[in-house]
């Protein structure tokens, strides 16, 4: 899902780069507060699990791909602020050592997928989970995909309406709501599936394992 | 009198069949040297159909546009030596930038490249994430010490 370089305009990436450097400073004080070296090793397996899902594109039906991410299971475990530096750092992994998702476009992939993702994530947590934990770990992680997919096709569906020539021709992102909203949005529906499901076996996963590992 | 009419008539249409003449599309059919640029997903999925442009450095007008083919690939004919970007994208928003250079035979010379394959991306990716934590919690063992 995350958008690569040269699809967004600078009047785009520039005030929302402030905004996710205002974000990430805040977020880095919080990590600092909450860090604990007994729950590393268990981030740290979350957030290479996470890498390592992003990088697997999933068929899906038309031809399109899509990947989960692990957001959901990184933010029920670890809380919104977590979640959120630990995919900030996989999305800056991906842009700046492999190409993956571009480095004009971190600011929004970052507060799209790790801020919104992870906030709807642990939100849905803590508010479901006294009526249904499966329910609740299955929608936390729905919402981690579907919220920032709209975001997402939002700023691209922008795009043109920010940035076009004195033609009118897009100059950098060519295809507008009417068409990014299904077209991102809808596919992330499914994928919003697989990432519901990963959140609950995985954080099923890794209580069993913590549970185990204090015996 | 009649002769004369009939010259006029005469140049009359000669010069509309000439103009249009410039309407109607002609056709040739042949080989060329082609650089052929393939856009796949990193399960090897091909980009099909997705529209793309290709640009020379430093000018403004694409040289040329259209979609992939249904295995992602596109044929391009460069016109000689020149540094060109490919900028595709499809609707849902994924795609690509890179640059490609050809010499003045209009062959390929060279293009970037990703610096990593993509399934030793994943390994590097995995063992950089958790090089770092370990790093961290030797940071925070240290704090705690002291």
């Amino acid at each position: 899902m995350h958008i690569p370089d040269g699809f967004i305009s600078p009047q785009t990436y520039l005030p929302l780069y402030a905004v996710a450097g205002v974000a990430w400073v805040y977020g880095a004080r919080s990590l600092r507060r909450q860090l604990d070296a007994d729950a590393l090793p268990t981030l740290a397996v979350m957030t290479a699990l996470s890498f390592v899902l992003m990088m697997l594109a999933l068929p899906l039906p038309g031809g399109a791909t899509a990947h989960a991410a692990g957001i959901g299971l990184l933010a029920v475990s670890f809380g919104g602020w977590m979640g959120f530096m630990a995919i900030s750092l996989v999305l800056m992994m991906q842009a700046l050592l492999f190409g993956v998702g571009g480095v004009t476009a971190l600011p929004i992939n970052a507060l799209a997928l790790g801020l919104i993702g992870s906030f709807a994530a642990a939100g849905c947590w803590r508010l479901l989970r006294r009526y249904n934990e499966s329910v609740a770990l299955f929608l936390a992680g729905w919402f981690s995909i579907v919220l920032p997919a709209i975001l997402i096709a939002l700023v691209l569906g922008i795009q043109p309406n920010i940035a076009h020539d004195a033609n009118g021709a897009p100059l950098f992102f060519p295809f507008d709501l009417s068409i990014t909203l299904p077209a991102v949005v809808l596919p992330h529906l499914l994928v919003g599936v697989a990432e519901g499901v990963l959140t609950v076996l995985g954080y099923r996963y890794f209580t069993r394992l913590r549970a185990k590992l204090a015996r | 009198m009649i002769l004369r009419q009939f010259t006029a008539m005469a140049v009359l249409g000669l010069s509309l069949a000439t103009s249009a003449g410039a309407h109607d599309l002609q056709y040739t059919v042949g080989g060329g040297q082609a650089s052929v640029i393939s856009l796949f997903y990193v399960d090897n999925t091909p980009f099909s159909f997705e529209s793309y442009e290709i640009t020379r450095e430093g000018e403004k007008l694409p040289f040329q546009v259209g979609r992939t083919d249904a295995r992602g690939r596109i044929a391009f004919l460069p016109d000689g030596a020149a540094t060109w970007q490919i900028k595709a994208v499809s609707e849902d928003g994924h795609g690509l930038e890179f640059k490609f250079s050809t010499d003045a035979a209009a062959l390929l010379v060279g293009a970037d490249k990703p610096v990593v394959d993509r399934y030793s991306r994943i390994a590097v990716g995995v063992a950089v994430i958790l090089g770092m934590f370990g790093f961290l919690s030797l940071y925070i063992k240290r704090k705690r010490a002291t």
